[in-house]
């Protein structure tokens, strides 16, 4: 009896070891994107870009013969609750880099924990410029665009459908501020003769836009620039439609509602006079290897009108897997030398991190919303590529 | 800008408006918390899934007003089963465990939503008639909101009527005043409780209905609600009827004219009328001094 016990307890503790081995050997990524509340919209769909690259990974045989494991948290769109979770991933679940974000505010609070903790991250959407300047240090990485590269489109966007005098609508926090600061910069090269009339700043969470919409309303503006992203666009634009407010300005926006994520769900509601911007675009062959890209996404998510915001978190993995098969080792200096001028060939483009700012050159699709025969949802139609400069 | 006429004339009521559609939410709080002593922390969540249950009528019949009526249903269905087999259970044990009750289900139901929805956001259309702008003369203003304006004095008439005027109302005043008497005349307590719970709930989800249309259906649209309808009812008294359709108008007021007048302190002013109105009346504009409950 005590034989078998011996046996067991044997075979129970090499299998203990064999497994605690192969842990060791996997790759480990913290992944943080919030998963419910207000900015589940766009993490959820960030989050399954990044899965299916992982398991494209796995499915290769992993990065150098190393399996790579996804560990995933929910950062719940606040930053303190980012920040403790990435330092949860670091320091319990022994994570080798940080991917994701998403607000402005979260980015910053994980490029902190990532300097602290001299742990590699890489914000695949966060675009406020404060993380490559004034908060810059060697171990953040940024594959999103940034909101100088956003507000410059903006800008183009507004001189090219000839906007002369403009109210400006962004939220009070860093992505708003930067965003609305880069437009103001950009204006007078993009659309020369163009003016701010009026400059308001919203509450992040502000679900009652009447306020807003009467001042824009009784201003002399022709155009309304802003940054409104996601849910936020939506309560504007059921708000601001029945006082007429898309029929009185061209409505530039940044925070990508041109994005299907919007057009798809918001169908006939959509509004009129809208420009803006996306990452993807589901029916925009941009690159031929976006196809292969779109397929995949479509099996997975069972639909043809795949999420945009995909295509950020599978970036995010491209550029680590990359970086570690080119660095051979997943230490954060090994990483950040390899990841500095790395290129990589995204669905979306090639993209290359600039050695100096850590930032890919990304750029966005922008163009009129416009409705079609062809489809019950408006789509972006002509495309233009805008690239970072 | 308020030397403005007109601007300060949309803006009243714009005020007016959405007040009317906070009130009629936060009526259903203060009725469950009059009657039941429950501090409802889900009655967010469930004028987010009114909202969404309005969304799924609409998609299926394509009549906004079907899906009013269907969110009060499915709330009003919704708390009478979590009543009954739930929240009976936890009257006699602490109001921190029922706070915690109300608590998990706003995590529970959220991801309900999800469950069924998705993490998706959705918009749901005005109603037809109403999807336009009325000339008032002065100026041309949104028909839905002149609707909401006109519907929060009915209802809270409506509801009046119902509480001071019925046998139901008499009986559901008088279990807020001494349930073991109610009882003893043979009247079905547990019952009431029920009922009220349920339409407190379904007024949330009506009111959610209502809100469809001027706002994203999106995870997380149920946070900002359930703050201000607390405040609301905190500034009329918590269990009072007018005090709650009061409280939202001064809510309204502030929130409208302080994102105008002075938009960086807009957060910050819905606070300091809380605190003020607290000191100056800790029972609130219309509430009544808490007198000992033996």
């Amino acid at each position: 009896m005590h034989k078998i016990l011996r046996t067991i307890c044997a075979t129970l503790l090499a299998l203990a070891a064999g497994s605690a081995a192969e842990e060791s050997e996997a790759i480990k990524i913290g992944v943080l994107y919030p998963l419910t509340g207000s900015g589940a919209v766009l993490g959820v769909p960030a989050l399954m870009g990044h899965d299916m690259a992982v398991e494209e990974i796995n499915a290769r045989g992993g990065i150098e013969g190393r399996p790579v494991v996804s560990i995933a948290r929910d950062s719940k769109v606040k930053p303190a609750v980012a920040a403790a979770a990435a330092r949860e991933l670091i320091t319990r679940e022994e994570v080798d880099v940080l991917i994701g974000g998403l607000s402005s505010a979260e980015g910053l609070a994980l490029s902190e924990v990532a300097r602290q903790e001299k742990v590699v991250y890489i914000a695949t959407i966060p675009k406020t410029v404060q993380m490559t300047n004034e908060k810059f240090h060697k171990y953040v990485f940024r594959t999103a665009a940034n909101t100088d590269t956003e507000a410059r489109a903006m800008a183009r966007t507004s001189g090219q459908i000839g906007i002369e005098k403009i109210c400006q609508i962004q939220f009070d926090y860093a992505y708003g501020h930067d965003l609305a600061a880069g437009f103001i910069a950009a204006l007078p090269e993009e659309a020369p003769g163009a003016e701010i009339v009026l400059d308001l700043k919203v509450k992040l969470g502000t679900a009652d836009f009447n306020p807003y919409i009467a001042q824009i309303m009784a201003s002399d503006c022709d155009g309304v620039a802003s940054g409104l992203w996601g849910a936020n666009f939506i309560n504007l634009a059921q708000q601001g439609k029945p006082f007429g407010l898309f029929d009185k300005v061209k409505f530039v926006s940044g925070g990508e509602i041109g994005a299907h994520e919007i057009a798809g769900k918001m169908k006939g509601d959509y509004p009129d006079n809208v420009w803006s911007n996306s990452y993807e675009l589901w029916y925009h062959d941009h690159v031929p290897q976006h196809k292969t890209f779109h397929d995949k996404l479509a099996r997975r998510q069972g639909t043809r009108e795949t999420s945009s915001w995909a295509v950020l978190g599978y970036i995010g993995v491209q550029f680590f897997e990359a970086a570690a098969a080119r660095a051979g080792a997943v230490d954060g200096e090994a990483l950040i030398a390899a990841l500095e001028g790395l290129t990589v060939e995204t669905p979306v483009g090639s993209r290359t991190l600039d050695p100096r700012t850590h930032e890919a050159n990304t750029g966005q699709f922008w163009g009129p919303m416009t409705k079609t025969e062809q489809y019950e949802f408006r789509i972006m139609d002509p495309v233009t590529y805008i690239a970072s400069e | 800008m308020l030397g403005n006429p007109t601007f300060l004339f949309i803006q009243t009521l714009n005020a007016l408006a959405l007040g009317m559609n906070m009130f009629i939410i936060a009526a259903g709080l203060t009725l469950i918390f009059g009657v039941l002593r429950v501090i409802n922390f889900a009655h967010g969540a469930f004028f987010m899934v009114g909202a969404y249950a309005c969304f799924s009528v609409f998609e299926w019949s394509g009549n906004f007003w079907l899906g009013v009526v269907g969110a009060g249903l499915v709330l009003g269905v919704l708390a009478w089963v979590l009543e009954r087999f739930l929240l009976r259970h936890l009257y006699a044990r602490d109001h921190l465990v029922q706070l915690l009750f109300t608590f998990a289900l706003v995590l529970i139901l959220g991801d309900v939503v999800k469950i069924f929805w998705g993490a998706d956001q959705y918009s749901v259309s005005y109603p037809a008639g109403l999807d336009g702008a009325v000339d008032l003369g002065l100026v041309h203003y949104p028909s839905y909101l002149l609707f909401l304006c006109g519907l929060g004095p009915v209802v809270a008439l409506g509801l009046w009527l119902a509480i001071a005027k019925t046998r139901w109302g008499r009986i559901i005043r008088a279990a807020t005043q001494d349930r073991e008497m109610l009882a003893a005349l043979g009247i079905n307590v547990p019952l009431v409780y029920t009922g009220v719970f349920a339409a407190g709930a379904a007024l949330a989800g009506m009111g959610g209905a209502l809100a469809a249309p001027r706002i994203a259906l999106a995870p997380g649209m149920d946070a900002t609600i359930v703050v201000e309808c607390f405040i609301i009812v905190i500034i009329g008294g918590l269990g009072s009827l007018w005090g709650s359709f009061l409280g939202a108008l001064i809510l309204a007021f502030v929130t409208v004219f302080g994102a105008v007048l002075v938009p960086e302190l807009e957060m910050v002013l819905t606070y300091v009328l809380m605190v003020v109105v607290l000191l100056w009346r800790p029972w609130g504009l219309c509430g009544r001094p808490e007198t000992e409950r033996v």
